[in-house]
């Protein structure tokens, strides 16, 4: 599967109309680009689909992912909202209960708090009491790592997850964001794609241009094989994970990596297959420690893996506090490699 | 409702036809009829869950809801489910609902007026979060306009919610895109024990709709027969393409928040005045005397008929078993076919 991070150099602020025009000569998509491709391609395929939200028609959003959707789209289908987020969400409700099909963007994940009631209180309730699907997908930019302090670093999903009701994707790879979120497009219950927006244009891979690829919605994938130690995370953190677990193969350590990329529902199968074999836990994740996605990681690895356990699951994540600027802040407040090669150790040495 | 072939209205000495206005007299009288004998079990402990009376209010509930075509969409609250039976919600299943069973709109998911019937009567599913719907039927009209299939969303409100952020937002939203919907509030005069100038500091809810650049316009909840037609306008207006209005139907919420709440802080002498001069039932009562559109006898014929109504419905919801203990567990998503594998059993909300 996909290897390492890789770092794009002089990636374009905007990718223009057609964002399959803007893989690199090798086929290669930033993550960015495959989530446009995969929202291109949804659009094209189905009328039904429409994006609503705050400055993504002529500007093409706050991160430029639908530059361009609005020539080929037009305004109906590319609508831009007033800054209303309770209202978007709502839209997407009540819109998808007559037939739509909206993907709304948030301009950061940070401003879904300012959709929260329409969010858990509708979207993540109405199916179950009423018995409507409503096929809404929400997507916005989330995570740190970028200088951006409180208010456009956070990680949302355990609000949501909370919720219930809500399918949340996290994917950490181009071809995983696109699948998925052609995926959740298609899928009839709401969705939460979360977009690393550090990994926008840092990461890039050959990423399929069937327009029917899909990755299916709530499996886990391991991103690399090892024995030792299991390092279960997602996000951003897949690629903290990965690199540390090459400078540990160096020192004799063999780190798999687990990958969720869907938070919620979890895959326990896969978590538990990879526990069984090493016997060992990491479970690494960027939202807050304390009832964060891991919390619940940790709890059905030490429920349902106990017996094959050889070490405590040891968690490493942020503190409940918010996400400072200040570069030394933010590299200490955040987990890095440094940290997951030292948990590794301590883990392995069990 | 029909208004072209009657004499009477095509003359315009008259606002609907004859059958049309008794239709209207049934639905109030069994608005209040069952407002009173709900509120009765509840107080005597035979009623599980809440009980929020909207006596008094029964004029706007049944006007605007008279207004809309069975394809027209309505966002209620807790406090008008009149507005739902008008729509046209079935009185046995409501009751059911209540009682927590499976032939319930909901299957017993939720109680009370708690209750919407989307792929029946096209009303959305009523929350507390006021006015939370509000957002919601901004969708719904946006996918009208732009399938341009003349449909209307009414969404209903009280007083209290128009402090909200969300009432804001969704009329706003609604105005800039000139969508086929149609804002009601409820003005009450209560937002549970807060009167109107805790509220807000204008003197009405219909002026605020200067604000959002659409019409407004302030009728006595009093007059079924102003609701309806003030309601029939912005329904027209929007089915035209002239974009969103506002609506305040002002009324006094005869009791209490809801079945526990004496309402202390209600000064009687309002309560007196509006129970003698804004009530919606009897109002249009001694107007069809007037008018002769009815005798005495039709009127205590209509009363007996929902009576009937209202004990067969009783009767009705006690025989509906309960929903199955480990359906609590089903339908958390759409693949679990919980809501589209039992026909037969409650529904009637099955997925198209």
């Amino acid at each position: 599967m996909a290897g390492a991070a890789q770092k794009v150099e002089g990636a374009a602020a905007g990718h223009g109309a057609e964002p399959r025009g803007k893989r690199s000569d090798e086929g290669e998509a930033t993550y960015l680009i495959a989530i446009a491709e995969a929202l291109w391609e949804e659009m094209e395929r189905d009328e039904r689909v429409y994006m609503l939200g705050e400055d993504i028609g002529g500007y093409g959003g706050a991160f430029k992912v639908t530059e361009g959707f609005i020539d080929r789209f037009g305004s109906d289908r590319v609508m831009d909202t007033p800054i209303a987020e309770e209202t978007i969400v709502g839209m997407s409700v009540g819109s998808a209960m007559e037939g739509l099909r909206p993907v709304a963007e948030f301009q950061y994940a940070d401003f879904m708090s300012s959709g929260f009631d329409e969010i858990t209180t509708v979207l993540s309730r109405y199916h179950y009491r009423a018995g409507v699907p409503l096929p809404v997908v929400l997507r916005g930019p989330s995570g740190g790592g970028v200088r951006a302090s409180s208010f456009h670093s956070i990680n949302p999903e355990p609000w949501f997850a909370y919720a219930g009701g809500i399918k949340i994707m996290c994917p950490a790879f181009p071809a995983d964001a696109k699948g998925l979120l052609k995926s959740a497009v298609r899928d009839d219950n709401p969705s939460l794609f979360l977009e690393h927006k550090w990994l926008y244009r840092r990461i890039k891979e050959v990423v399929p241009t069937d327009p029917d690829f899909l990755v299916p919605i709530g499996k886990a994938e391991v991103k690399r094989e090892g024995t030792d130690v299991s390092i279960v995370t997602y996000g951003a953190m897949v690629h903290k994970a990965l690199e540390a677990a090459e400078s540990l193969a160096a020192k004799g350590v063999s780190a798999e990596v687990v990958d969720l990329r869907t938070v919620y529902p979890l895959d326990e199968e896969t978590i538990l297959r990879s526990i069984e074999k090493t016997s060992r836990a990491l479970v690494l994740y960027e939202s807050y420690r304390f009832l964060g996605i891991g919390t619940e990681v940790a709890a059905v690895i030490a429920e349902k893996a106990f017996e094959h356990l050889d070490a405590p699951v040891v968690r490493l994540a942020p503190p409940n506090l918010p996400v400072p600027f200040s570069p030394p802040l933010e590299d200490a407040f955040l987990p890095q490699v440094a940290d997951i090669e030292a948990a590794v150790d301590r883990l392995a040495a069990w | 409702m029909a208004t072209q072939a009657d004499p009477a209205v095509a003359q315009g000495t008259r606002p609907l036809p004859d059958d049309a206005l008794k239709t209207l007299l049934h639905d109030l009288k069994l608005a209040r009829h069952f407002d009173e004998r709900m509120e009765a079990l509840y107080r005597q402990g035979r009623l599980p869950g809440a009980f929020y009376s909207g006596r008094g209010q029964e004029g706007t509930h049944v006007g605007v809801a008279a207004a809309l075509r069975p394809t027209d969409s309505l966002f209620p609250t807790h406090r008008d489910l009149t507005a739902q039976l008008t729509k046209g919600l079935d009185l046995n299943r409501v009751m059911a609902q209540y009682w927590g069973r499976i032939d319930g709109y909901l299957r017993g998911r939720d109680g009370n007026s708690h209750i919407g019937d989307w792929y029946g009567n096209r009303t959305f599913a009523v929350m507390s979060h006021l006015p939370i719907a509000y957002p919601v039927a901004v969708g719904a009209a946006l996918a009208y306009q732009r399938a341009g299939d003349g449909r209307v969303a009414l969404a209903i409100c009280g007083d209290g919610a128009t402090s909200n952020g969300r009432w804001y937002e969704a009329i706003n939203t609604s105005a800039v895109h000139g969508l086929p919907v149609v804002w009601v509030v409820n003005n009450n005069q209560f937002a549970y024990s807060t009167p109107n100038p805790l509220e807000f500091k204008v003197p009405t809810v219909a002026e605020r709709a200067v604000a959002f650049g659409i019409p407004g316009i302030r009728v006595d909840g009093g007059d079924v027969l102003a609701v309806y037609e003030a309601a029939r306008e912005a329904i027209e207006r929007a089915r035209a393409g002239g974009g969103p209005s506002l609506i305040e139907s002002v009324s006094l919420r005869w009791r209490g928040h809801a079945g526990h709440d004496p309402a202390k802080y209600m000064a009687p002498e309002l309560l007196e005045e509006y129970m003698t001069h804004h009530d919606p039932v009897k109002n249009f009562e001694e107007w069809l005397l007037s008018e002769g559109v009815l005798t005495k006898d039709d009127i205590d014929d209509v009363q007996t008929q929902v009576e009937a109504e209202f004990t067969a419905a009783y009767d009705f919801a006690q025989a509906s078993p309960f929903p199955e203990p480990g359906d609590a567990l089903k339908g958390g998503w759409v693949e679990d076919g919980y809501w589209t594998g039992e026909p037969g059993r409650g529904g009637g909300t099955e997925s198209q």
